[in-house]
Order: C-alpha cells, then sequence, then structure tokens
C-alpha cells in the first residue's frame, strides 16, 4: 500500500505493507540511518521520532497509523544544517559512548525544551527516563540538557574542561 | 631503533595524484613504508597515512564499541605528531595479522587493553613520523634537524619564522632514515594526552550519521532473520517451506546450522513471514537444563571435587583447626546478558568467489574465520569491514551472528544484512557463566589467618577457542580447525593462554593472610558462554569482597580498618581505599534511612575502592551514591576514563539489582528489556570519580568500574538491614 509522509520537511510516498513500523520506513525505504532500531517493543526509545510535534517510538507506529503526519527525525532536528543547540551541548560534554542510543536522547530531550524551555532536574529526568542507554551516560545527558535549559537562543558552548 | 627502509616511496596514480607516507609498525620491532614494490600496491596494514594534502590519517586496530579508542588511540598519536587530535582521520583496520593486540595473538578489542597494549606502539610510530619530516625539512633548509621544531602540523625553521607543512614534506620524508631511538616527548610537554579533550566521534553520534554494523547499505539488499532453536543445540529438521515462501516479500527459505533461515525483500517482510514458520526440531541434542539444576551441579561438584589448586601459601586447613572462629559463605551468581543496544546483525555479499562481511565486531579475525567455516570459501577470499559497535561488552568476540549471515549470503547473489530481534538477542546470545562460591576464613581475635575461596564454574576459553585457535592460524586448511580448537585447549599456556576467566581476581587476593587456598572446580552445564565486561572478576569481586564484609562483620571490625592493616605490601590498593573513605566521609554516620558500603578490587592492572550510599525505597532498592576512586596509571584522557568508570558502575548496579538470565527446560524465559531490565535515569546514584594522579604506565578502565560495585552494594544493604544476601541479583 502506498502512503505518504513529510520526512523533514520533505514529502516521500511509500509502498510498504500498512502494518510495517514508522522505523523500518524511516531507516530503509527513505534511507535515514540515525534513527535506531534496539527493542523494538517501545521499551528503550532508540527508535524516538517527533510525529507532529510529539515524540513518539517508531518501532511501535505502524506507517498507516501516521499517513500524512510530518515526521522529525535526527537528520531534520536542526533546519538551516547547522547543530542543533542539543548537539552542540552533546558534543562539548562528550555525551556519547556507543553512541547508539543517543539518536532517541536528543529527541526526547529535544521535544521536552520545545514545551518547556527551562526545565529543572526532576523535569529532564521524568522526560528522559524512558530511554535506555547501556552505555551509562545518563549524567553527561543530564549536563548537556541543563546546559542548553534555559539559554536557548544566546547558547554558549561550554569550555574545554566543562 | 633502525628502520629498515624497503623501498623509496612511489608516487600513486590515482585519481587525487596524492603521494603518501605510510609507517607500519609490526609489533613496534621496524618501520616501514606500505608500498610493496613488488606489486607497485599498498599493502593494507598501514597505521599511518600522511597525504600531501595534508591528510593525516590513522587506522585503528582497536574497535570502538563506546569504550573511547577512537579518541584515545588517536590522541597517542596526534600528540607525537604535534598536530591536534581532531585534525586525525580514523579508518577502522581490515583484518590482518599487523593489527593483532599482541597480548592476545589476535585482532581482539577485549580486556581492557587497548590503551596499554598501544601507549608506547602508537607514540613511537608518531614519533618516527614526525622525526623524519623534520629531517626532511632540514635537508631543505640545510640545517641542523636538532634545531628544528613541529607545531600543529608544520616543521619550524630554527629561526622561528619559516615553516614547511607537513604535506609538503611527506615526499621527501620518506627517503630520510632513523638512526637510533626516536625519543618520546616527555611529560612536561604533552599538549593533548591527560587532559578532557572532546571525543573525536561524538559529532558523528550527535548526528545520527556514524554507522554502525545495523546501518550498512548497499545496492539490492535483503534482509535475512534467523529462527533458531529454542533450546541451544537444537537443530531444525523440517518447515513449512512453501507457506512461508508463499508470504509477501519472502525470497528464500532454507535450513542452516544455526536455524531456519527467511530471506525477504524488507526487513518487515522476513518478520512477519517468521511469525507464520513453524519448524521441526531434533532437541536430541539440545540443552535441557533449569536454572536450580545448574546451580545443583554446581554444588555436587564442588562437593565431590575440590578442584585445581589456582594459588596456595601456607595451610588453610590448619589455620582452620587453629582458628577460634570459622566462617564459611556459599555465594551464587547468575548467568548475565550483555544486552548491547544495538542487537547482533551483519551484511554478507558473495560475489566473484569471496566475501565481504560488514558487522560490528569486536574481533575481525575471528569473524573471518567464522565466515570461512559457514562457507567453503577460505579465509584469504573473506574480507571484514568493521563498523561503529552499538555496545560490544564481550557479546561481540563470539561470532555467530557472522556466521548466520556468511551461510545465508552463500546461498544468495545478493548482500544481505541479518538483523537479530531483542527477543532473539536476549535468548540467543552467549552468556556470562553462573558461578558457585565457597569460601572458608579463620579468624584468631579479629586477625585473618586463613582464606579459602573455591571457584565452581565453567572456563570461558572452551567456548572461545573454536574459532579463536584458527584464526592464529589462518592459513591452517579448514578440516583443522576443530583439531586447532581442541589442540589449543590442551596446550593452554602454550597455544593459547591459560584460562583465568573463571579464577581472575581471586588468584590476585591482595590482602595479607599467612594461608591462602584458591581453587577452581570445572565444571560446564553445557550453557554457551562468553566474555562479559569484567567476566571473571565480575564474580570474583563479588565473592571475595562480600566475604571480606562477613569476616570484618564477624570480627566486630569497621569494614575498612578491617581491609587497611591487611594491606601494607599494597600501597595503591591502600590509596584508593583511603581517598574513597575518605571522599564518601566514611565513619560518618549515613543519612537517615541510608547506609553505606565499600569494596576494593583490583581488575586489568587497575586499582579501583568504592563507597555506595543505599537505602530501601517503597519497597526497592535505591542507590543515592558512588564514591570511586581509580588508580589507572597514566590518565590520556580524564573524560574518557570518568565515562568508562561510571558506565562500568551502572552496568554493575544493573547486574546487582536485576540481572539474571534463567532456563525452564533449556529455554532462556528472559527476553526483552521489561523482563531483562537495565538501570534508568531516575535510578542512578549521583557518582563521583576521583582518579589518582600517576606517571605509572597507562592501564584498562573499561572494566574495572564493574566488580567492586556489586559488592559495595550488597554490603551497604546488610549494613542497613542486618541481613546478608549471597545472591544475586539483590533483592530489596
Ligand atoms: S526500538 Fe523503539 S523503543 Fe526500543
Ligand atoms: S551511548 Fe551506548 S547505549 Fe547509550
Amino acid at each position: 500500500m502506498a502512503f505518504s509522509l513529510t520526512i523533514n520537511g520533505q514529502r516521500h510516498t511509500v509502498d510498504v505493507d500498512s502494518d510495517t513500523p514508522l522505523l523500518w520506513v524511516i531507516r530503509d525505504e527513505v534511507g535515514l540511518k540515525g534513527t535506531k532500531f534496539g527493542c523494538g517493543a517501545g521499551l528503550c526509545g532508540a527508535c524516538t521520532v517527533h510525529v507532529n510535534g510529539q515524540p513518539a517510538r517508531s518501532c511501535s507506529t505502524p506507517v498507516a497509523s501516521v499517513d500524512g503526519a510530518s515526521v522529525t527525525t535526527i537528520e531534520g532536528l536542526s533546519e538551516d544544517g547547522q547543530l542543533h543547540p542539543l548537539q552542540q551541548a552533546w558534543i562539548d560534554q562528550g555525551v556519547p559512548q556507543c553512541g547508539y542510543c543517543q539518536s532517541g536522547q536528543i529527541m526526547t530531550a529535544a521535544h521536552l525544551l520545545n514545551n518547556n524551555p527551562s526545565p529543572s532536574r526532576q523535569d529532564i529526568v521524568t522526560a528522559m527516563t524512558g530511554n535506555l542507554c547501556r552505555c551509562g551516560t545518563y549524567s553527561r545527558i543530564v549536563a548537556a540538557v541543563e546546559a542548553v535549559a534555559g539559554s536557548v537562543g544566546h547558547y554558549q558552548p561550554a569550555g574545554e574542561d566543562a | 631503533m633502525t628502520m629498515n627502509r624497503r623501498d623509496f616511496l612511489k608516487v600513486s596514480t590515482g585519481a587525487s595524484g596524492s603521494l603518501i607516507l605510510a609507517v607500519s609498525i609490526p609489533g613496534c620491532a621496524s618501520v616501514q613504508t606500505g608500498y610493496q614494490p613488488e606489486t607497485g600496491e599498498w599493502k593494507p596494514d598501514i597505521w599511518l597515512e600522511l597525504t600531501r594534502d595534508d591528510e593525516i590519517i590513522f587506522t585503528l586496530a582497536r574497535v570502538e564499541m563506546g569504550q573511547g579508542t577512537y579518541t584515545g588511540l588517536t590522541t597517542l598519536v596526534a600528540e607525537e605528531l604535534d598536530v591536534e587530535p581532531g585534525k586525525i582521520k580514523v579508518k577502522f583496520a581490515p583484518v590482518a595479522p599487523e593489527y593483532r593486540n599482541p597480548l592476545f595473538g589476535l585482532q581482539l578489542t577485549g580486556g581492557s587493553t587497548s590503551l596499554a597494549s598501544s601507549w608506547e606502539p602508537l607514540r613511537v610510530a608518531g614519533a618516527q613520523a614526525r622525526q623524519m619530516l623534520i629531517m626532511a625539512a632540514a635537508r631543505v633548509w640545510e640545517v641542523d634537524a636538532d634545531q628544528c621544531t613541529t607545531q600543529d602540523g608544520r616543521v619550524v625553521h630554527p629561526n622561528g619564522v619559516d615553516s614547511l607543512r607537513y604535506g609538503q614534506l611527506v615526499e621527501l620524508a620518506d627517503r630520510e632514515v632513523i638512526r637510533g631511538k626516536v625519543p618520546l616527548k616527555p611529560r612536561s610537554e604533552w599538549k593533548y594526552i591527560g587532559r578532557k579533550g572532546g571525543k573525536l566521534d561524538a559529532r558523528a553520534k550527535a548526528t545520527g550519521t556514524a554507522v554502525y554494523g545495523m546501518d550498512v547499505e548497499l545496492p539490492g539488499m535483503v534482509y535475512a532473520v534467523m529462527t533458531r532453536s529454542p533450546r541451544y543445540g537444537g537443530k531444525a529438521s523440517r518447515f513449512n517451506r512453501d507457506e512461508v515462501l508463499g508470504m509477501p516479500g519472502v525470497t528464500d527459505a532454507f535450513i542452516t546450522e544455526r536455524g531456519v533461515a527467511l530471506v525477504a525483500q524488507r526487513y518487515w517482510q522476513a518478520r512477519k513471514a517468521q511469525q507464520k514458520l513453524q519448524v521441526e526440531w531434533d532437541f536430541s541434542e539440545a540443552l535441557d537444563t533449569d536454572t536450580e539444576a545448574v546451580f545443583e551441579g554446581y554444588r555436587k561438584a564442588a562437593s565431590e571435587n575440590s578442584g585445581v589448586k589456582e594459588r596456595s601459601e601456607g595451610n588453610v586447613d590448619k589455620a582452620a583447626d587453629r582458628a577460634k572462629q570459622v566462617v564459611e559463605a556459599e555465594y551464587e551468581q547468575p548467568y548475565l546478558a550483555h544486552a548491547t543496544m544495538e542487537p547482533m546483525n551483519a551484511t554478507a555479499w558473495y560475489r566473484d568467489g569471496g566475501m565481504d562481511v560488514w558487522a560490528p565486531t569486536q574481533a575481525p579475525d575471528l569473524g573471518r574465520i567464522a565466515a570461512a567455516r559457514h562457507t567453503d570459501l577460505s579465509p584469504g577470499k573473506i574480507n571484514i569491514h568493521t563498523t561503529f559497535l552499538g555496545g560490544g561488552f564481550g557479546r561481540r568476540l563470539t561470532q555467530d551472528y557472522i556466521e548466520e549471515a556468511a551461510a545465508v549470503a552463500y546461498q544468495l547473489k545478493v548482500p544481505v544484512k541479518l538483523i537479530w530481534s531483542r527477543e532473539e538477542d536476549t535468548r540467543h546470545g552467549f552468556l556470562r557463566p553462573a558461578m558457585l562460591h565457597r569460601m572458608k576464613g579463620s579468624l584468631n581475635d579479629g586477625e585473618l589467618t586463613g582464606w579459602h575461596h573455591q571457584i565452581v564454574g565453567p572456563q570461558v576459553l572452551d567456548w572461545y577457542v573454536r574459532n579463536a585457535a584458527p584464526a592464529q592460524y589462518p592459513w591452517a586448511p579448514k578440516f583443522l580447525y576443530d583439531t586447532l580448537g581442541r589442540v589449543g585447549l590442551m596446550a593452554e599456556g602454550i597455544a593459547t593462554p591459560k584460562d583465568i576467566s573463571a579464577i581472575e581476581g581471586a588468584i590476585e587476593y591482595p590482602y595479607q593472610v599467612p594461608n591462602v587456598s584458591v581453587r577452581h572446580t570445572h565444571t560446564d552445564p553445557g550453557v554457551p558462554i562468553t566474555w562479559w565486561r569484567s567476566v571473571g572478576y565480575s564474580h570474583n569481586g563479588f565473592a571475595v569482597e562480600t566475604f571480606m564484609d562477613e569476616l570484618a562483620h564477624e570480627s566486630g571490625e569497621d569494614p575498612l580498618q578491617f581491609r587497611l592493616k591487611m594491606l601494607d605490601g599494597e600501597p595503591r590498593h591502600r590509596e584508593v581505599l583511603e581517598r574513597a573513605a575518605r571522599l564518601a566521609d566514611w565513619g560518618q554516620p549515613a543519612p537517615e534511612g541510608r547506609a553505606r558500603g565499600l569494596a576494593l578490587f583490583k581488575s586489568f592492572g587497575t586499582y579501583v575502592a568504592q563507597v555506595v550510599e543505599a537505602g530501601i525505597e517503597n519497597g526497592e532498592i535505591r542507590v543515592y551514591k558512588v564514591i570511586c576512586s581509580v588508580d589507572c596509571g597514566q590518565v590520556v584522557n580524564p573524560r574518557i576514563v570518568e565515562d568508562q568508570i561510571e558506565g562500568g558502575i551502572l552496568f554493575g548496579l544493573t547486574a546487582a539489582l536485576y540481572g539474571e538470565i534463567n532456563f525452564d527446560n533449556g529455554e532462556i524465559r528472559q527476553s526483552n528489556f521489561h523482563d531483562y531490565r537495565l538501570m534508568q535515569m531516575h535510578q542512578t546514584p549521583e557518582v563521583v570519580v576521583d582518579i589518582v594522579d600517576s606517571e605509572a604506565d597507562p592501564t584498562g578502565v573499561g572494566e574495572p568500574g564493574v566488580p567492586p560495585v556489586i559488592p559495595a552494594l550488597g554490603n551497604a544493604l546488610f549494613a542497613l538491614t542486618g541481613k546478608r544476601q549471597r545472591r544475586l541479583p539483590l533483592t530489596a
């Protein structure tokens, strides 16, 4: 069946079974590999994307349920080819270890900041805790989100020893 | 060190026309160009290339799985070459003998060895390249090479004004001959080592552009899923082939050694066909054990066979006879899965009589053997392309997923990506072995006079050597592979290193006790096992440091003082223990409702002491704080050391709190993250990593954070509740 989606501002028509998870559409039909497969069951958050501005577990989202929707993936997080402040903070804080969970982490954090530009530590933990990281980068994730929180727009990269 | 120059460098005739200086460091014995005059080709075993366009390309022979080799090892080269680490391009190594890990004789990444084994050779490589560039510049300027310096990719004239870019010098530099040893930079001149430099792969990983095995894309690629026997060792004998072949998108369906392979145009089509698949299994050689039976078997083995003597001083039996008090304990640790965030996968393409395999593997040369075993190809016809790894933790040292992809690709004319689901990853992996420990301590008025530790369980190498032994002899004919595996085991210590996976950490018991005995009762219930972030150290750490706590308690002494008084000859142990205790306010009461526990454990050459502060909230164990002091010798990048230690702590806590793989009649009960839980952000304690300033040679940090945290948490819970837990995972 044919479905049509706007992914990172570009319209795509894909011909797949209606129960195909959005994750595999994004990865294998559209070819954007930044969104990751971790559990396939909505349990880890590695596959997090934004669907019409809301975070969604793309592994558990059948493509038929998002026909016509607008999807943002890690590749489309920043619009002008620049890094999103969160991505910059992720680099400055040296968050990623294996890195496999990080696209999902950043997408979840981006949604948090869209809704709540200056979250408390507790807000951050509540928003992020569904995203698993086997490498244990949680404290650096919190630090990176806090570095951006409240400073979007006048974001200062952290110093070398930050 | 003398350089044996085999030939002058040749201008490559490639489109770029660029000139390359290649330095290879086999072992560190000599330096040669990578150019092969006989064939006019470049050898693949190049470590460092400098091009006329000022590109510096470093071949990373230790894979990047989150442990930071990408940054750490590149920093070593950069330091001696006098360029910013970020200016160096990193490329993953192909399979070649030169890239073997000298500590194993295999091209593998594990055992927290990457930095330790690269510390000297990579700095030497950088220093030699730099020296050749300086000599070339000196020749151009007709000045004394000793008067020239380097800075940010340029050689600077003695006048301090003129300079030449490395790229301008590579052609000339290649003709330089170094006699004698090139001195390494003194510590005082380091610009990058020891500093919190950025991670070179952070940008790719924050933008979703880093390519993991899962992300490999090839023209005309199809997808495969493998349906494996629910019980390890079962074989597929029949399946409803016609029905699944009629499913949308399915192109092939066949039985392999590992199970039934379904191939489809799209991944989801393969998964859907799998739901309709009905397989008849031959379970005649399949595992039929239960977890309870494993431990019963261990107990029986322990009682019947005291095991092999692995360490012995004095006489523990006499010590027990003379002791006022003899304390005994038995500890149990379950099987554990690795749960790497990226499930197992591999992509393979069979064409023109050879095969290319793209895979997130910790041991590409073993992967090559694995692929050769499952095809008619010789290892020389198989290329392994290593990608970024979405976690390793030892799981990707075993190459079963490459075997599968190779077996499937060999039947097809197109490239195929084989993907494991999370459930398959949890149920069909190779596990951290379950172990049993029997401890006996002799106490005389607070003095520990005897320490007896009996370790009961399997050895990892028994499972590993099958592919590892042939990988050491890639020219051996394939019919010899299994023999080599067996010989490797029999000739332990000669053909293969002695397997210390069961006893590591126990034989290095550091406390000064006059009578010590460590024995291993080798028994293998047939459950597939492999390395796991700190393997033996992880279970021995729990046994040793929990029992030390029990003994301290029995002798009515403070756990810190009890340990310290037996560490007189171990200054590095002492230092980390004292530092952690000080930072944790050991001796001061913990906040209301909480208690502290400590543990000290050396693994992979690194000394680690930890104090855990824990409590119980709403019927669940809550870890509030972990203070960790670590001595890992010279630190190359403190940020990466902190990350690795903290990551290890969370890995250990995850095991201590939730980790358990159980069998019912040979089938694994757990399947996904709901029943094989990982620690989440809201459960994560505050972690303080305190690094001892040291000039000793660097040691590993990927694993040493894991072992002590498990007993430290158990000891804290004992202090809190007065109830000793001798089985993992811990309960509230
Ligand atoms: S892959 Fe979607 S939540 Fe884990
Ligand atoms: S960085 Fe490896 S899983 Fe998060």
